[in-house]
């Protein structure tokens, strides 16, 4: 007897754009159940619509067989529904256990019972096997804790039926271990999981089920031990994919860019890069491995003239950057995809057109006099829209209106429209579907094949893998191993050295440093 | 010089001070709950002066209390009205500040003219009445020292003892209850409150009718016992003096409560100093409680860089 039925469940946005159409799922009691399929499939309106932050136009939910509607997520939670967001709800100065138990407070009084929500916070913790020390704040604990955090808020609430949105995407191998060491002990103890996620190895891993959605509708549901991940990637996609990228042999002997003794030190004080050595050569890319907030993307920052350097030097093209601007140093032909399209790469609210010129305001092909050639903007856009296959309305479109994936093929175009010499590459594939993601690979290594020297920092694991000649681990601040990029090389080896876990000896490194 | 010194280190300036504190110290809880949930409230100034001329004409017509109330009252309106404009229209919060802070500036001229037959200056023709002292003129009889609590205790308004409480229990408020957890969340992270099922909009909206109503109080104390009867634009920068107080006092009741007494003492100092010293213009020394709180901002500002610096950032 299944737990949660949906449907026929379907859902339009205010615009039009359908999300939901007729889909269907079904979660037995007790089993760890994956929903997979690529951005914009409609795993996360499927989700909101279970967690009753949207309300379907059709369709009916069964709860324990009985028909419910959730108009506002209390109504789900009061059900026995909880969810953890890939962006999690916590307040940084809270404690952990203010965390957990707000909105539900235990009270002696009107006072909160301070010493009762300690203890149920850490009976909690010790049951369902989700080690974390309720005082701390939470603004002070790793990524994985705080996920920690936000399951026990949902356990506190007495959740039954656990979601969890692309749980993995923030973590390092050895913390996906642990979660999952949790899952079970959860599914152990009578709870159900829900677990949205599109790397497909985790998937095959963990559940018992998968349910398959593609552009809105559902695929299918199988039984884990009936597919491949071939085969899984297939249903998804809905025609054979190729999970690797060619690359051709390049030679690697001009060293374009070099970092040597870098220190960053960011605002609130703390030192995030701590001494930091590498050298980049044309026709390679360095990929830079680390859990996020080790100093990558700060490294690339800094590289790029967009923060400050508190010690070290930063050479571009044999020509010391320190003192260069950002224009200055594009000017010596650094290109830089950033890892935040919206908030850094991208003007949302102007369009295509503008975004594409916008780091070329300079360049007389563009600008005439102090004013914007207009056609030549135009033709400019509509040549690029073509051979990046950006699927938007038209030049004059706002990039605002465009689906992740095409947004950042709005970045990449224009990076890369002209050759660079040094190319910084942060998280080019969050969120964007499968289809954008080989495209901007193959754009990527093909700027390598063409001579461009490249940095790419990626929390995804396998995309470092697929793309990089060589992987350094930063940890810290600190590069604590290096290795070429060999077949024999697993996550699980570069995951040891993220965590902190073991540390490369100068001898080991030297042959993967340069 | 002298003369100076011997009146700071008297009791009857202490007594000066605390008058002078009180109608700044209850903007400055005000403006911290506010803050706290995320709201930040520039209208306290409008709030207090509405709340004075309230105070000042109910006061006319009822008992001390309810003009009291009545000021209080003015005050949680305005602040309700100011969360409708900015959590339910959308508009922008501090221009919703402002808009009162002008209404109030020229409404309460308009109010009086009406309310005293056309003095566009002063409520002076208007018979208000003043909030009470509380006497505790028995405690002289405790030998020894008694003479001296009562020349530091006896005399205060009921209010500033409302007040002094009132510092306690926002304390208590924010750090030991589920509201105030609410609260703080509500004003750091609003998504997590939000998850968690609190209404978050109306927690704001709580925050700024409650720290309306304080602002409101405050103008109350200003003029029906610092002052008795209303003056145009008698508040005279308190409810900005107010917003500074929150941010010097690090956003928490205690530091509130300090910052609110440093204002206070020098206000205090503005009001002795002219006797004391002839040759100086007596504008002149009115001015020294906004030189000291622009300083004071300035001081707290450099000393919060240099605490950035000294860690290393540059």
């Amino acid at each position: 007897m299944a737990l949660l039925e949906a449907i026929g469940i379907g859902k339009t946005y205010p615009g039009g754009v359908v999300a939901n159409d007729g889909v269907n799922l079904v979660i037995e009691p007790g089993e760890v159940h994956a929903v997979v399929g690529e951005n914009g499939a409609g795993k996360s309106t499927l989700m909101k619509i279970l967690f009753g932050i949207e309300q379907p136009n059709a369709g009916t939910l069964l709860l324990d067989n009985r028909q419910v509607h959730f108009s506002k997520p209390r109504e789900a939670i009061d059900a026995g529904i909880g969810m953890v967001f890939q962006h999690f709800s916590l307040v940084p100065s809270f404690s952990v256990y203010e965390n957990v138990v707000l909105g539900s407070e235990p009270r002696a009084g009107i006072r909160l019972d301070r010493q009762k929500a300690i203890a149920e916070v850490q009976a909690l913790s010790d049951k369902f096997r989700l080690k974390v020390d309720p005082l701390p704040p939470v603004g002070s604990l790793p990524v994985g804790q705080q996920q920690r955090v936000e399951i026990l808020k949902a356990l506190y609430r007495n959740a039954r039926i656990l979601i969890l949105d692309e749980p993995t995407a923030v973590l390092a191998p050895q913390e996906v271990q642990e979660l999952f060491v949790a899952i079970r002990s959860l599914v152990a103890q009578g709870k159900t999981v829900i677990f949205i996620a599109h790397k497909l190895p985790e998937v095959l891993e963990i559940s018992n089920s998968i349910t398959v959605m593609r552009q809105g509708k559902t695929v299918g549901q199988v039984k884990t031990k009936e597919v491949t991940e071939k085969s899984l990637a297939a249903m998804m996609v809905g025609r054979e994919v190729s999970l690797r990228v060619e690359r051709k042999p390049t030679e690697q002997t001009e060293r374009v860019a070099s970092v040597s003794g870098l220190r960053i030190v960011n605002a609130r004080g703390t030192e995030v890069v701590a001494g930091l050595d590498l050298n980049v050569y044309a026709g390679e890319i360095v990929g830079l491995v680390g859990v996020e907030g080790n100093g990558q993307a700060e490294t690339l920052e800094a590289i790029a003239g967009l923060r400050q350097v508190a010690a070290g030097d930063i050479v571009v093209a044999n020509q010391n950057a320190n003192p260069l601007s950002v224009l200055q140093r594009r000017g010596l032909g650094l290109a830089s995809i950033p890892e935040d399209r919206i908030a850094e790469g991208l003007s949302t609210g102007s369009t295509v057109a503008e975004n594409l010129v916008a780091t070329r305001l300079n360049d007389s092909r563009y600008v005439r006099g102090g004013l914007l050639d207009l056609k030549a903007i135009k033709a400019n856009a509509q040549k690029l829209i073509e051979r990046f296959s950006i699927r938007v309305g038209g030049p004059g479109s706002a990039v605002g209106t465009l689906s992740g994936g095409n947004m950042q093929k709005v970045v990449v175009a224009r990076e890369l429209s002209e050759q660079p010499k040094l190319l910084l590459v942060n998280q080019p594939t969050r969120g964007v579907d499968l289809g954008a993601t080989q495209f901007i690979w193959r754009t990527i290594t093909d700027a390598r094949d063409k001579g461009a020297a490249v940095l790419l920092s990626s929390a995804d694991l396998s995309e470092l893998l697929a793309l990089s000649d060589r992987l350094l681990v930063l940890y810290r601040g600190k590069i604590v191993a290096a290795f070429l990029n060999t077949p024999d090389l697993t996550p699980e080896t570069l995951g040891t050295y993220m965590l902190g876990l073991s540390t490369q000896t100068a001898d080991e490194m030297q042959a993967a440093l340069k | 010089m002298m003369e100076l010194l011997i009146t700071v280190f008297s009791a009857t300036f202490f007594v000066t001070i605390i008058r002078t504190t009180t109608p700044l110290l209850l903007a400055t809880l005000g403006g911290l709950i506010a803050d706290l949930g995320g709201a930040l409230n520039v209208a306290l100034e409008g709030m207090m002066l509405i709340g004075c001329l309230t105070a000042v004409i109910v006061s006319v017509y009822a008992p001390w209390y309810v003009a009291v109330a009545a000021g209080l009252g003015a005050g949680a309106l305005l602040g309700l009205i100011m969360a409708f404009f900015a959590f339910r229209l959308k508009a922008d919060i501090i221009l919703v500040g402002f808009a009162i802070n002008i209404l109030a500036a020229g409404g309460t001229v308009f109010a009086l003219a009406i309310a005293t037959g056309g003095d566009k200056g002063t409520s002076i023709n208007l018979q208000s009445k003043a909030v009470p002292a509380v006497d505790l003129s028995f405690l002289s009889a405790i030998p020894g020292i008694g003479p001296v609590l009562k020349s530091f205790l006896s005399g205060h308004s009921v209010l500033s003892w409302l007040a002094a409480f009132l510092v306690f229990a926002v304390w208590y408020f924010l750090y030991r209850t589920p509201w105030g957890l609410w609260l703080r969340g509500v004003g750091e992270y609003p998504a997590a409150p939000e998850a968690a099922g609190i209404p978050v909009n109306k927690i704001r909206t709580l925050s700024l009718v409650v720290s309306g109503a304080l602002a409101g109080l405050g103008g109350a104390q200003l003029a029906m016992f610092n002052y008795v009867g209303f003056t145009r634009d008698m508040t005279a920068g308190r409810g900005f003096i107010a917003l500074g107080a929150v941010l010097l006092g690090a956003r928490h009741p205690v530091g509130a409560l300090l910052a609110a007494l440093l204002f206070g003492a020098f206000e205090a100092l503005a009001v002795v100093m002219p006797g004391l010293f002839n040759d100086i213009p007596a504008e002149l020394i009115r001015m020294i409680p906004f030189v000291v709180t622009i300083a004071a901002l300035v001081l707290f500002s450099i000393r919060a860089q240099r605490a950035l610096a000294l860690r290393g950032v540059k």
